[in-house]
């Protein structure tokens, strides 16, 4: 959003920009060469920085990878060969790149390398909430939690200096309500002279693990974290606010704000608090430095006690007993914000609660208790609602519909409610494959976007092929990643700017992996749509439908720069339409709208949302909607 | 010391963010602190987007040590000086951020929510919002802002800065109109026809 300051900013200027961009900025400064990440919300930003910046810094190599796995060895190849170099991923991204990461503190990196997690707390843009710091604990990878967008630049900086002189990965680990908050950010200076090329060398001791080998390097991994546990005080990170009282508050990242905050409201400012940056390893010396004079102590953090976990731990072999209270009072689930710490400690220490909340609350309580929800739906002209349109009239909804990971998990909100499960990515395919062969005699229909499939899904297709499983897949083929903010797949094939890019022919990879029933759609033809689909349910075994249509806001937006020479439009002949609900219940185009004429309610077609993809036309049982086409005056062959 | 909060709400596409970032960048030109949170919502389309917009300036002499002046970026219950809506319903919803004190300005165009489209749901009337949103602060401005644009541009483009309009009349906000004006230069397309339109937003505000 603001690319220009991130990338031309000097020194000392302040500049609004997102969390996301600022730990890009980080990465800037430190001087990376190369960055692999697969698109995750909240953490998809940091990529699309780099690979927008590629002009401006021509020594800086950025791919968007084919999942996480394959980034994390991309990005772990890159320090190796002598370069610092960043992996960003969501969350759940850490499960498929768990393993490459597990191996990371037995070789160690050549030059620093950061790992970017967004972790996403409230599950506001995920199927899952985990929290991804537990894995420290056996990955033994150290975890930096920047609390606000500043932090966010600067820890990333810090990280790989870190990374280097100790010899392992820094994770960052940033939340949602980081990643995607907008707010000022002072610049560093960026690097004088771009970074000197890479070069691998050969470190067999630590980078070939084999039996005798891998238990030395075990043992080497945790007694290099031991070493950095001890130089914690030395390292510049946490940080103590002072004060008298009693009780004290050990945070980290955003939460630290919310406490903060919290305790300034409640007018609490006598109450010490411990601010965790680095929260593994944690030091015991530190820790219980500050907890020793303290009665009580309330550790403020969201999702699971991580930090609860290891501090009690620490402080039982110090021998200390103070009373530490964390998960008991914090939800494990869902967001943290100052409301519910002020609840917390509110009622804990016996402070009354600010007037304005108070009544807010009561106020509430009797009047916003029955609003209508508001759902995210397909965008108008989506190809996904056509294709699952079509989908549950193929079907009958008498089917199992094995659903996966990407803007086609809408089809599970009303009004479609086509969806049996969603986990993990792939979980559509590779869980409906089985399913046959323990006596479900309804059709299985797996269905799933072009980048989830190329993900992980083709291990899951070859086996259903080799295992003769009896499943019909449905690939939605829409070229982009869409949901988190249109990075290219392998099918992408052009971009915005008419640039050509490699790109994957979908039916005959499908066919050379031994599927023999490929058939591929056109959504907006839903009629055509519909027959092939009840065609492919008739039959047994494999079958693959494409169904090929491009993403509409992208289509929208090359439209714009390539006007054509006549406008079409479509619209809802009053007299005609029966308002059977067909297209306005069913289909559910945002675009289809319902107004009062002359003391009738009528369907109409709001023109400003329409992409002009003609489905409802199709669906349309009394052509009640109609295409009009306008042909405007042609300069070069000057007719009307 | 400055310390004045803006929630904006509104839907999916209809602008709640470029809206935040305009104040956010404002601000900037002002020299206050600005902190702030989006969310976004999983969906491209028709879900709720909210931005917080938090402007900061502390006191060196204030009796408070200044390391404990942190502003987070969610606003808490009861303590939004502003609520901007672009939708009448999504200002109730977010009714518990306000206090009598509060100055809510809001969209009367409705959007329905699909619960309401399947008949899952009922809209309340406009008239109960406003009366509902009364409760909380009598500070309550409903335009429609929609129909403003339409007239005057031909387009809902302009939604978002003849709010900004609205909002430098009616709210008291810590920012000067130059500073708004010189954001809307550098970031928005149009200068002449935005600036007309936050002249509109300042004339409408006075006007109703």
């Amino acid at each position: 959003m603001f690319l220009k300051t991130i990338s031309s900013g000097k020194e000392g200027d302040i500049i609004l920009c997102m969390g996301n961009e600022a730990v890009a900025r980080g990465g800037l400064e430190a001087g990376l060469s190369f960055l692999s990440t697969y698109p995750g919300t909240p953490a998809s930003e940091i990529g699309e920085v780099f690979v927008s910046l590629k002009d401006e810094f021509p020594h800086i190599y950025a791919e968007f990878s084919i999942n996480e796995h394959v980034a994390a060895h991309g990005a772990i190849g890159a320090s190796w060969a002598g370069v610092r170099s960043m992996l960003t991923m969501k969350h759940v991204g850490m499960n498929v790149a768990a393993e490459p990461l597990h191996f990371l503190g037995y070789t160690g990196v050549g030059k620093g390398l950061v790992i970017i997690v967004g972790s996403d707390p409230g599950a506001t843009c995920s199927t899952s909430e985990q929290d991804d710091r537990w894995y420290s604990l056996h990955t033994h990878i150290p975890i930096l939690e920047p609390s606000n967008i500043q932090e966010a630049k600067n820890f990333t900086v810090m990280a790989f200096d870190l990374s280097e002189r100790f010899n392992m990965p820094f994770i960052i680990n940033t939340p949602t309500r980081l990643c995607h908050n907008i707010g000022s950010l002072r610049l560093g200076a960026m690097p004088a002279e771009p970074p000197a090329p890479g070069k691998f060398t050969a470190n067999p001791s630590r980078y070939v693990n084999l039996f005798a080998g891998s238990v030395a390097n075990h043992a080497r991994n945790l007694d290099a974290i031991e070493k950095l546990r001890e130089a914690v005080p030395t390292l510049g990170l946490n940080r103590i606010i002072p004060g008298s009282a009693k009780v004290g508050i050990i945070s980290s990242s955003i939460n630290y704000l919310y406490a903060m905050e919290a305790l300034d409201l409640l007018g609490l400012h006598d109450v010490p608090v411990m601010k965790i940056e680095m929260s593994y390893p944690l030091n015991a010396d530190y820790v219980a430095r500050f907890v020793a004079p303290l009665e009580t102590v309330y550790i403020v953090e969201e999702l699971e006690g991580f930090l609860e976990f290891q501090i009690k731990s620490l402080l039982y072999d110090k021998g200390l007993r103070t009373d530490i209270r964390g998960k008991s009072l914090f939800p494990a689930t869902g967001e943290l914000n100052c409301d519910v710490v002020i609840d917390a400690l509110s009622q804990e220490l016996g402070k009354p609660r600010p007037r304005a909340v108070e009544e807010a609350e009561e106020k509430a309580a009797e009047l916003l208790t029955d609003l209508p929800p508001r759902i995210g739906a397909f965008c108008a002209g989506c190809p996904h609602r056509a294709t699952v349109y079509s989908l549950v009239k193929a079907t009958g909804r008498d089917c199992v519909f094995a659903g996966d990971i990407g803007c086609y998990t809408l089809s599970s909100l009303p009004p479609f409610e086509a969806y049996d499960w969603v986990t993990c990515m792939n979980c559509g395919l590779a869980t409906g494959q089985a399913m046959c062969f323990v006596g479900e005699d309804r059709p299985v229909v797996a269905y799933v976007g072009d980048s989830t499939f190329f993900h992980s899904g083709l291990p899951a297709l070859i086996n259903a092929a080799l295992n003769g499983s009896d499943v019909l897949l449905v690939i939605m083929d829409n070229q982009w990643v869409a949901m988190t903010g249109h990075q290219t797949t392998p099918t992408t094939g052009v971009d915005l700017n008419d640039n050509r890019l490699p790109k994957i022919e979908l039916p005959g990879l499908l066919r050379s992996l031994g599927v023999k029933y490929v058939r591929t759609i056109n959504p907006y033809k839903v009629r055509d749509t519909i027959a092939t689909m009840k065609d492919a349910l008739e039959r047994k075994g494999l079958r693959v439908i494409i169904s090929r249509g491009e993403c509409a806001l992208q289509q929208d937006r090359r439209s714009r720069r390539h006007p054509v020479d006549y406008e079409e439009y479509y619209e809802i002949e009053p007299s005609r339409c029966q308002r059977c609900d067909e297209c306005y219940l069913e289909f559910a185009c945002p675009a289809i709208r319902e107004r009062q004429e002359n003391g009738d309610k009528i369907y109409y077609i709001e023109d400003s949302l329409c992409t002009r993809c003609g489905a409802c036309a199709d669906i349309c049982l009394n052509s009640a909607i109609n295409r009009i086409e306008l042909r405007r005056y042609k300069a070069s062959g000057g007719a009307i | 010391m400055i310390d004045y909060d803006i929630l904006i709400s509104g839907i999916g596409g209809q602008g709640v963010i470029t809206l935040g970032t305009i104040l956010k960048l404002a601000a900037l030109e002002e020299g206050l602190e600005v902190f702030g949170s989006e969310a976004r919502g999983g969906a491209q389309r028709e879900g709720v987007v909210t931005s917080n917009v938090r402007y900061r300036k502390y006191d060196p002499a204030d009796k408070i040590p200044m390391e404990r002046r942190v502003c987070s970026s969610v606003i808490p219950k009861g303590s939004a000086d502003l609520l901007i809506s672009l939708e009448p319903l999504e200002a109730l919803r977010h009714a518990v951020y306000l206090n009598s004190n509060s100055v809510v300005i809001s969209n009367t165009f409705t959007l329905l929510p699909v619960h309401v489209r399947l008949g899952k749901a009922d809209y309340p009337p406009l008239d109960e919002i406003i009366e509902r949103l009364r409760q909380f602060t009598p500070h309550v401005h409903m335009f429609n802002i929609d129909e403003l644009s339409l007239n005057n541009f031909d387009d809902l483009r302009h939604v978002n800065v003849i709010c900004v309009g609205l909002a430098a009349a009616l709210a008291n906000l810590p920012i000067s109109d130059d500073a708004i004006l010189n954001v809307v230069k550098s970031e928005l397309p149009g200068f002449e026809a935005n600036k007309r339109g936050f002249e509109l937003g300042k004339s409408e505000a006075l006007a109703g």
